[in-house]
């Protein structure tokens, strides 16, 4: 019952600010109507606000990637309704579906996905060029994002050139050279040592301050997770229960 | 982990991988299908050149003939030969000759006649119906002396069909010699005078037509001396002592009467029939009157007309002597013939069909029962023997059809038959000469098929070669991603703990399995391709004759299978050891494996070797071979050979550079400099060599096109290959500008830039590809003048008509005025006179000299035609060079050696008018000698021929020899032979050849040869060629290869010399008149292309072959038989052959643009699944749809217009070489090239859509999910 209470407290908090994403009654179901159905996501809401930095967790299986791909639109739903940024996605053309992607949200993945025949700049300034921003500019903004990220000295090094934090760095800097709406993270730091994952998650809590990006991070190191302004654990395709932060600082869990 | 694991990695690998799998095969399968293909095409098409060729000659692989003067043998022979022949499986007679016929309204000049005994040997096959295809039973067909079978080829040739009913009667012309029997003459008893001094004593002389009585009076010293009387007698008849036998006198008289009886003889001796002084002869009248006497001792005499009797009384008393006979007396009747030529009708009794197994095929003609020809033939001459035969037919085997006998097998028997022939001493001279001559059509066919098929099949070869190239280009680069997209698994199985052989094996076994697959398939496929192709082949130069099966020998079965295999292991090889070199950490990394940018040190050493074999080749030039000149001079590059070497030592020279330089500058530099080196040597000779320097490139050999144009590709491709990069990084800044474009500007460029080697060997395939089809297109509008100079060029000649005898030699009757007055629109006509035996060998053409001892009659003579050219025949004003008609109407493309200097590249139409008229002036001067050179047509017919030994500028002199690379040649005293010159249009002759043309029938019946050296030939190539050039008929109806040998011409003193243009020594059966012409050019007012000329040919024909009508009622003969040949449509059917071979080259090369189509779609599959998760990012990161799918298309689309563009500019430059080459404008065919463009784009297109359409419609979050 507790949860349940924690859940309206938040819901009410919520309500206060401009929700940016809603989702209400959401359901996924793989190879529907076969005999392999897998129900992976079962009538789930959720709603997050505008410069939420949000962590999602659950066990294995439990849907956690499922509801990331939903909200990135990266796969259709089975039933259900997304709204980003007021926009209800299931009105959206495979155009308009794709637009929306490249402007208002940003990937961050845990293999990277990086184009490995890309150079950092390149494949961070990619984004813009699908905007229609003018190379010259695309390539000084990509520039200028990656120096901010520490990555001035690699600009035209190629992915398999780099490290793997520095390579999730590029990844980051072609998730936020959009200025998405929200950025989603599947285990960012999975691919990581525990040093690196420090940085990149310092990297996203100093982005999350400075420009009130939303981030919603898949993770299931709960480390990672208390960086985050509050938890969502999932279970069976449900949400089970929202944890609220502040969780201790990176100092105090040390 | 060992074998079985690897098998067990291979197999599973075979089994999940489909799609990978699957391209690995059809990669395989496309290469050795087109090796497979080519092949069989190139086997098929010489297996049907030569079946063709030797279905002439049915079940005989030599005949035995008579080869002393006589000319025929007789039954008896056949025991000899059988003895000498000990091999033969059957030996039968044969007689031939030649009648003209004519069936019904239709003509043939000539129809080969032969006698064939029925019962001849089963070895020979036999006759079948051509329309029912059963079995003839000979004996029961040809019952009488005017019963024919005619064969189902001069069946055609005469007009019939299979419809017509038989018997059918055709007419022909005999010479009948009909004989009277003479009475034996008898010396004339009246008119004896007695020759006044000679009378020593009174008598009284009584000569009337019945006796000749003389009564001697009593001398005036009775038993002292005898009394004498002389008489003589003029005009006896001029008889030929040949005829009779003896002499017999019929007299009586008193005993005391002793005579003297004798006769003049033609040579001025005399012979004495009783003698006074001879007391062999007797000389008492008893005797007289019961002797005989023997004329046969004088058989070769005729007697001059007079005689001479002397009668003695021996002892001076009265004596009396009465003769009332003296006859010529011969145990035979005495024939006096008169021959004449008389219409005889023969009865078609059935037709064979020639083309079926068999004796039948050797005749084209009709056959007869052998007595029934003798008994023709013994008409025509005294000579009453009817037991002739010209030859014997001698089959070795049985089946010639099924199993072809061996050339070697065949020559082997030939000499052991010729060794074994009896010698006959001739009496008069001492000579021994062998009896028999042995020929065998077969081993002349063999080396004949042999020049073409190695000219045919080389071109084939070399295309096919090229075309192959792409194959294994295309399996490399599936190879090649095999092993890219599996680096990850490599690193996986190394760091689980396989080793490097185990990688390799198993890779190895997957290869092997793939090889296998494809090979079969390609063998299947290759099948079908040699199939289609050859039976396309059929219906491009199709005669019907040629039967087209495809010839599949058991090594090109084997040999794809094992080249599938080795395909692809070798192709596998590179790759295996490359992943199993993996860098276990860069590979579960992704890390690619790059280039080294620096050469290693084995790289290196390969390099330096590299670069002395070029030295060492580039100084073969004026180093090694002082032949050569050294390249460091002007004139070392301008022979082709010395190109050759050239192309040779600056490839290698500059690869081993660029390898060796890449240790010290960067890669790309060095590399650079290696491509151009490659790519720019070929160009050059090509664009500049050929048109400027070399003078003479008639001796364009394959293998140096072949260096050239790969040398070229190699160039080209590694030059985009090395500045792929920056020709990338172009296109994007140039598409990252443009609207929509952007992401796919981002993506496509990167991505091809990044597989550099994937991308070089895809475009490389196309690069080859469009090189050779660029090439092939430009090569007919190049090569082929338009019919406007072709108009120009022909000066006006319009027509050209063919007799099938020489004209009427009539006085008051000319053909020539006859033509002029058929139409007012003809304005010239020109006659000439040709003459060509294709059966009697005295006639042919000698290529080493008849009087040595190692002339080899079989190899050594060519039947080829001879013309004669007289200064009249040529029009125009003499002294004017400049006037169009002067000497222009024939062509020479070469000339006498001293005025063939200095030659020049582009002559133009005032030179060559220059030279042509020096020509031809030192053509008509009789006294005009020319050096012969070492050339010899036996060593171009000989086997060992290499590649650089044939001329590969069309069919324009089938040489290879340069005057100035070879020698003159020296008699034994070491003086230059000089001869007279002629000119020839055959394409065979190479310039400078000594050749001995038969100048007459000597009385022998042998002929007399005269040594000339070939000097120039006829243009056959503008205006159509020279109009009488019978090569130029190729392609137009019946193809005949004797026909196609081409001719010889001689001025009028030296055609005057042979019985077969004219009158040389007495009219013989073959010899003309002056002015007797047999063919005619014909000038008319109309344009080359008016219709009307064709109703001028019609009326021509009309007025020549209407039976009692026109010429024939002039000439008094219905065999006149007239052809025309309109030269517009002549060269119509030239061109549309140029077409046809152009055509079939293109298809050829159209199979490699297959295989690169089918490559691309290959690799574009293999593109999209391996990349899905690229997609996946892209469509995560907001690419749209469209630019998923146009970022797959434009890869492919870059890729091929690179090829393209390779292949168009490389393509081009070898078509300025051709262009040079033939003086001829170059054609770009834009058209052709906006059809590959087409072409091209929509392969990118269909290869690439599909796959990209998939592409696109997976979900991201799916696409995302995959690995490798």
């Amino acid at each position: 019952m507790t949860v349940i209470t924690d859940m309206k407290n938040e819901y009410s908090k919520i309500e206060d600010r401009e929700p940016l994403l809603v989702i209400s009654g959401l359901h996924k179901r793989y190879s529907e109507g076969k005999s392999n159905e897998v129900h992976a996501i079962r009538g789930l809401d959720l709603r997050v606000q505008k410069g939420d930095m949000m962590a999602i967790m659950g066990p294995s299986g439990c849907g956690k990637t499922t509801l990331l791909n939903m909200i990135g639109h990266l796969d259709r739903r089975s039933e259900g309704k997304i709204i980003i940024d007021k926009i209800d996605t299931g009105k959206l053309s495979d155009g308009q579906m794709t637009a929306f992607r490249r402007d208002k949200i940003g990937f961050i993945f845990q293999l990277f996905n990086l184009f490995p025949f890309l150079s950092a700049v390149e494949n961070v300034e990619t984004p813009l060029l699908l905007q229609g921003v003018k190379a010259g500019v695309a390539r000084e903004q990509a520039k200028m994002l990656l120096r901010e990220l520490g990555m001035g000295d690699r600009l035209y090094h190629l992915p398999s050139e780099l490290s793997g934090g520095q390579q999730q760095r590029v990844a980051v800097a072609r998730a936020l050279v959009t200025e998405p709406s929200i950025i989603l993270g599947d285990e960012p730091t999975g691919d990581l040592d525990s040093t690196t994952s420090t940085d990149v998650m310092n990297l996203f809590r100093r982005i999350n301050k400075l420009t009130r990006q939303t981030l919603v991070l898949v993770t299931h190191n709960r480390w990672i997770a208390e960086q985050c302004d509050y938890i969502v654990h999932m279970t069976d395709g449900k949400i089970s229960h929202v944890e609220q932060g502040p969780f201790k600082t990176e100092e105090e869990s040390k | 982990m060992g074998i079985k694991s690897s098998f067990m990695i291979a197999a599973r690998s075979l089994m999940r991988r489909k799609t990978k799998n699957l391209s690995a095969i059809l990669a395989v399968t496309l290469g050795v299908t087109l090796l497979v293909g080519i092949q069989i095409t190139t086997d098929t098409l010489e297996n049907a050149f030569l079946t063709s060729l030797l279905q002439n000659e049915g079940e005989v692989d030599f005949k035995v003939s008579n080869s002393t003067t006589t000319g025929y043998l007789t039954a008896g022979d056949k025991e000899t030969i059988t003895d000498i022949a000990p091999s033969a499986v059957g030996i039968m007679p044969e007689l031939t000759m030649q009648v003209p016929a004519m069936l019904g309204s239709q003509y043939d000049d000539s129809v080969e006649l032969a006698g064939i005994s029925t019962n001849y040997p089963q070895a020979f096959g036999l006759f079948y119906d051509w329309k029912t295809g059963n079995e003839m039973d000979l004996d029961a067909l040809l019952v009488s002396n005017t019963s024919i079978l005619l064969s189902s080829k001069q069946a055609k040739k005469l007009g019939l069909d299979e419809g017509a009913s038989l018997p059918i009667s055709l007419t022909t012309e005999f010479t009948n010699t009909t004989g009277i029997v003479v009475e034996p003459p008898t010396i004339s008893l009246t008119d004896w005078t007695v020759e006044p001094t000679a009378a020593t004593t009174d008598y009284t002389l009584n000569s009337n037509p019945d006796s000749l009585s003389l009564e001697l009076e009593q001398v005036a010293y009775p038993g002292m001396m005898p009394s004498l009387v002389a008489l003589f007698k003029m005009n006896i008849s001029m008889l030929s002592l040949a005829d009779f036998d003896y002499i017999n006198v019929t007299a009586t008289g008193t005993s005391n009467v002793q005579v003297l009886l004798q006769f003049s003889l033609d040579d001025g001796s005399n012979f004495n029939v009783t003698s006074l002084e001879d007391k062999s002869l007797p000389v008492d009248v008893e005797t007289l009157n019961s002797l005989s006497f023997d004329l046969s001792p004088y058989a070769e005499r005729m007697l001059r007309g007079d005689a001479f009797l002397v009668v003695i009384s021996v002892d001076g008393m009265p004596a009396s002597i009465e003769i009332s006979e003296i006859a010529f007396e011969t145990s035979k009747p005495v024939i006096s013939y008169s021959s004449k030529i008389e219409r005889t009708e023969l009865e078609v009794v059935g037709i064979f069909d020639s083309k079926r197994p068999g004796i039948g095929s050797q005749y084209s003609g009709a056959v007869l029962r052998l007595e029934h020809l003798q008994q023709w033939l013994s008409l025509q001459e005294r000579e009453k023997e009817l037991d002739r035969v010209s030859s014997y037919l001698v089959a070795l085997q049985t089946n010639h059809f099924t199993s072809e006998i061996s050339e070697e097998y065949l020559q082997e028997q030939v000499d052991i038959v010729e060794a074994a022939i009896p010698v006959a001493v001739d009496p008069d001279t001492g000579d021994s000469e062998k009896i028999y001559s042995v020929d065998s059509a077969r081993l002349t066919f063999f080396s004949v098929a042999e020049i073409i098929m190695t000219l045919l099949s080389t071109i084939l070869t070399a295309l096919g070669l090229l075309i192959t190239i792409t194959g294994v280009l295309l399996i490399t680069n599936v190879q090649l991603m095999n092993v890219e997209d599996r680096e990850f698994q490599t690193g996986v199985m190394r760091a689980v703990g396989e080793n490097r052989r185990g990688i390799t094996m198993s890779m190895l076994i997957e290869n092997v399995f793939q090889g296998i697959l494809g090979g079969i398939f390609g063998l299947i496929g290759g099948l079908a391709f040699g199939q289609t192709v050859a039976s396309y082949l059929v219906s491009l130069f199709g005669t019907g004759e040629l039967s087209v099966q495809p010839i599949i020998s058991q090594q090109v079965v084997i040999f794809s299978v094992i080249f599938g295999v080795a395909l692809g292991i070798i192709t596998g090889i590179l790759p295996a050891l490359r992943a199993s070199r993996v860098n276990i950490v860069e590979a579960l990394r992704g890390i690619k494996v790059t280039f080294e940018e620096k050469s290693g040190r084995n790289l290196v050493l390969l390099g330096v070797l590299a670069i002395a074999g070029g030295v060492f080749v580039l100084l073969i030039n004026g180093v090694i071979d002082k032949s050569y000149e050294g390249i460091w001079l002007v004139e070392g590059w301008n022979t082709l050979d010395e190109w050759r070497n050239i192309l040779i030592g600056a490839g290698l020279l500059f690869s081993g550079l660029g390898i060796v330089l890449s240790r010290f500058i960067s890669r790309v530099k060095a590399l650079n400099i290696t491509a151009l080196a490659v790519w720019g040597a070929p160009v050059f000779l090509f664009v500049v060599a050929m048109g400027e320097w070399i003078p003479d490139i008639s001796g364009l050999a394959p293998d140096i096109l072949i260096i050239g144009v790969a040398e070229i590709v190699i160039g080209s491709v590694l030059l985009v290959s090395v500045n792929l990069s920056p020709l990338m990084s172009a296109l994007r800044t140039f598409l990252v500008k443009i609207k929509g474009l952007k992401g796919v500007g981002q993506i496509a460029p990167a991505l091809i830039s990044s597989h550099k080697t994937r991308s070089t060997l895809t475009f490389a395939i196309f690069a080859v590809i469009l090189t050779l089809n660029v090439t092939v297109a430009t090569l007919v509008p190049t090569n082929l003048s338009t019919i406007v100079e072709t108009e120009q060029d022909s000066r006006g000649i319009d027509l050209v008509v063919s007799l099938n005898i020489p004209e009427a030699n009539i006085t008051g009757l000319s053909y020539v005025e006859e033509l002029y007055k058929l139409d007012n629109h003809i304005v010239d006509v020109i006659g000439f006179k040709t003459y060509k035996s294709l059966t009697n060998y005295q006639s042919y053409l000698a290529f080493a000299d008849p009087y040595s001892s190692e002339f080899d009659y079989q190899t050594d003579l060519l039947p080829l035609g001879y013309g004669e050219i007289t200064s009249e025949q040529i029009r125009g004003n003499a002294t004017d060079s400049l006037d169009s008609n002067w000497r222009y109407d024939f062509y020479l493309s070469s000339f006498p050696d001293d005025i063939n200097q200095p030659p020049v590249a582009d002559v133009t139409d005032e030179q060559l008018n220059e030279m042509s008229k020096q020509a031809w002036d030192l053509f008509f001067d009789n006294s005009y000698t020319m050096a012969a050179y070492n050339v010899s047509l036996s060593e171009i017919l000989s086997e060992d021929r290499d590649l650089g030994d044939i001329d590969f500028t069309s069919f324009s002199g089938y040489a290879g020899y340069e005057l100035e690379d070879v020698n003159v040649l020296r008699d034994e005293n070491d003086s230059v032979i000089e001869n007279p010159i002629v000119f020839t249009d055959s394409f065979l002759l190479p310039i400078g050849i000594q050749v001995w043309i038969p100048m007459n029938s000597s009385e022998t019946g042998f002929p007399v040869y005269q040594a000339f050296t070939v000097a120039g030939r006829l243009d056959f190539q503008r205006a159509g060629g020279f109009p009488l050039s019978s090569f130029n008929f190729l392609g137009g109806g019946d193809f005949n290869f004797m026909d196609a040998l081409g001719n010889i011409y001689m001025n009028k003193y030296w055609a005057n010399q042979t019985s077969f243009l004219a009158e040389a020594n007495g009219v013989t059966s073959t010899s003309k008149a002056p002015n007797q012409y047999n063919k005619f050019l014909i000038k008319t007012t109309y344009d080359m292309d008016d219709p009307r000329i064709q109703s001028i040919a019609q009326a021509i024909e009309e007025f020549t072959n209407t039976d009692d009508e026109g010429y024939r009622s002039l000439a008094e003969d219905n065999f006149y038989v007239a052809s025309t040949t309109v030269l517009y449509s002549r060269i119509e059917q030239s061109l549309e052959m140029t077409q046809r071979v152009v055509s079939f080259l293109q298809i050829y090369v159209t199979f490699g643009l297959v295989i690169g189509a089918v490559g691309m779609a290959v690799i574009s599959v293999r593109n999209v699944s391996e990349r899905k998760r690229e997609i996946g990012m892209m469509r995560a990161i907001g690419f749209p749809r469209t630019q998923v799918m146009l970022s797959v298309l434009l890869e492919l689309v870059v890729l091929g217009i690179i090829g393209l563009a390779i292949g168009v500019v490389n393509g081009v430059l070898i078509s300025v070489g051709f262009a040079n080459m033939q003086g001829a404008t170059l054609v770009i065919p834009w058209n052709d090239i906006a059809v590959y463009l087409g072409f091209i784009t929509a392969i990118a297109m269909a290869a690439g859509a599909v796959p990209g359409w998939f592409a696109s419609r997976i979900p991201p979050a799916e696409a995302l999910r995959y690995v490798g």
